[in-house]
């Protein structure tokens, strides 16, 4: 059943650009690169348990390496992903040495301090970031073939978001995946496992840079254009609201939320002055009725409605 | 030959309260010591000075004749040295298998792994029931078995065991006395932390009182059983 639904899933996507219209291919894309962003904020939020909400700077920086990575340098599309997200991972370990003495609140604190900042470099830093005027992203080369509209870019997208997920499966399967969730559980009890709870803290940081530095590379795929007004607080919010709004902690959770609260919000662009009112509320009724996201919660009515 | 555990004139504190002062403890290997003493007499902190979590401020300890001085906390569990700590900590929102695979995560040999698990299983049958169930979901009991078998599962030489009966019925607490006596008739040591005098001091040989972070008395378990002023203190009799 499970695998028959994926299977329809998987044909769906595939299909997807053959039969719609340009903006449901470019709705398509953005929602799979909020995939992969609520991944890596999942990573570290929902697997290791550090809030963490420095989302929209790892993105940024992602962003603007793989900006960098193609008009400097000409760099092949796979390698300019790959020199995203370890560009972002490099600075996430830099940061999170530091911000990663503290915890809670404080973390919270400083990794939104650190967004702030890095927006106020993309603002500033006019050689590589274009400044206040924005930057033209050249378009991406893959073996020769220049990808020039978001038809195009889909596929190579699509395969991106594929491969993180599955690196998600995998990490979340692995030692270092259980002894995240172990400190997230209790530091004290990982200690005494012989879990390095520092070290570990800093691996889910730097994973979820990574996961944000490829976003920002997939963004940079099928974008012509980014301003760093885009790159504020109010996209690490998005992306926080929907891993809170798909389930915290659960990594299917993290994907859904991605996909519902990206067309949500979508929708809202209509309305922008209202926007962050509505998302504001979204996040407290959440948190207030359904804690464990939108799926457990119809998951667990359907169940009462069933028995009932 | 060096005792098993060499506890030399150590003292912690927090911040600027003195919580152990020139505390001294020994233990022969295959040996159960009692630690005593009311809350706040520092027998977690003795634990927790052992297993590193807390710094030492003076005095030393050996463990197997090595000094533990040094080590960083994570790395005390790979020298043979398995803490339960205090407040049942169990990953809650993880499967009890989950949990009992957290317990052998320093190690890199799946074959012992696998056998310990089943060794595991023979102290704590009812485990193996609750494999897929999360470790939240047990009953206090089950969770302090858990505890104990996720201990094991890093193969370890001493166990410190911080405070077993808590919470526990009287019939819960017999039962996990009787695996803990079991676990030392197999040829583990145990340095035990109890409030509940009477059930430490049966399982015992020897045990340390605290009081206000200083050892005010030790002896044979047997003989501290029958001092008066033991019974009326911490005995209730």
């Amino acid at each position: 059943m499970r695998i028959l639904g994926l299977l329809a899933a998987m044909a769906g996507l595939i299909v997807l650009p053959l039969i719609s219209s340009g903006y449901v291919v470019y709705l398509a894309n953005l929602l799979l690169t909020f995939t992969v962003l609520c991944l890596g904020m999942h990573i570290v939020i929902g697997e290791a348990g550090q809030f963490s909400l420095a989302q929209a700077a790892f993105y940024g920086i992602g962003i603007y390496t793989s900006g960098l990575a193609n008009t400097a340098f000409g760099w092949p599309l796979p390698l300019s992903v790959l020199a995203s997200g370890l560009v972002a991972a490099l600075v996430g370990l830099c940061i999170g040495t530091l911000a990663l003495r503290m915890r809670d609140i404080y973390l919270a604190l400083a990794t939104f301090a650190f967004g702030e900042a890095m927006q106020w470099v993309f603002l500033s830093w006019t050689p590589v970031t274009g400044g206040p005027n924005g930057l033209r992203i050249p378009p991406a080369s893959l073996l020769g073939f220049e990808i020039v509209n978001d038809r195009q870019a889909y596929p190579v997208v699509l395969a991106i978001t594929i491969l993180m997920i599955w690196a998600t499966v995998v990490i979340a399967r692995s030692r270092l995946g259980r002894a995240f969730r172990a400190v997230r559980e209790s530091e004290v009890a990982a200690l005494a496992m012989g879990v390095s709870v520092q070290t570990t803290k800093l691996a889910a940081f730097a994973l979820s840079a990574f996961f944000a530095g490829v976003a920002g590379a997939m963004f940079a795929i099928y974008s012509t254009y980014i301003h760093p007004d885009s790159l504020g607080f109010q996209t690490t919010i998005l992306v926080l609201t929907m891993v809170v709004v798909g389930g915290l902690g659960s990594f299917s959770g993290a994907i859904g939320g991605a996909i519902v609260f990206g067309l949500i919000s979508e929708l809202l662009r209509q309305a922008p002055s209202y926007q962050e009112i509505i998302y504001g509320l979204i996040l407290i009724v959440f948190m207030m009725f359904a804690p464990r996201g939108l799926f457990a919660f119809i998951g667990d009515n359907l169940k009462r409605f069933a028995r009932a | 030959m060096p005792d098993l555990l060499e506890v030399e004139g150590i003292s912690a504190s927090y911040g600027r309260i003195q919580a152990l002062s020139n505390v001294s403890l020994r233990m022969p290997a295959g040996s159960i010591v009692a630690l005593l003493g009311g809350n706040g007499a520092g027998k977690t902190t003795t634990l927790n000075t052992i297993s590193r979590l807390v710094p030492l401020t003076a005095g030393s300890i050996r463990f197997e004749g090595q000094p533990l001085n040094r080590l960083q906390s994570h790395h005390v569990v790979r020298a043979g040295i398995s803490q339960v700590p205090e407040g049942r900590e169990v990953f809650r929102d993880m499967s009890v298998r989950e949990n009992l695979d957290m317990g052998a995560y320093g190690r890199s040999d799946p074959a012992g792994v696998r056998s310990d698990l089943e060794r595991a299983f023979t102290y704590f049958p009812v485990l193996r029931d609750r494999l897929k169930q999360k470790a939240g979901t047990l009953s206090g009991g089950e969770q302090q078995m858990l505890l104990i078998a996720r201990a094991l599962m890093a193969r370890p030489r001493l166990l410190l065991l911080d405070e077993p009966s808590l919470g526990l019925s009287p019939v819960l607490v017999q039962k996990i006395f009787d695996i803990i006596a079991r676990l030392h008739a197999d040829g583990l040591s145990i340095l035990l932390v109890e409030q509940n005098a009477a059930v430490a001091l049966a399982a015992s040989q020897y045990a340390y009182i605290l009081e206000n972070g200083e050892i005010v008395l030790e002896g044979a378990s047997d003989a501290l059983r029958q001092d008066e002023a033991i019974k009326r203190t911490y005995l209730g009799s």
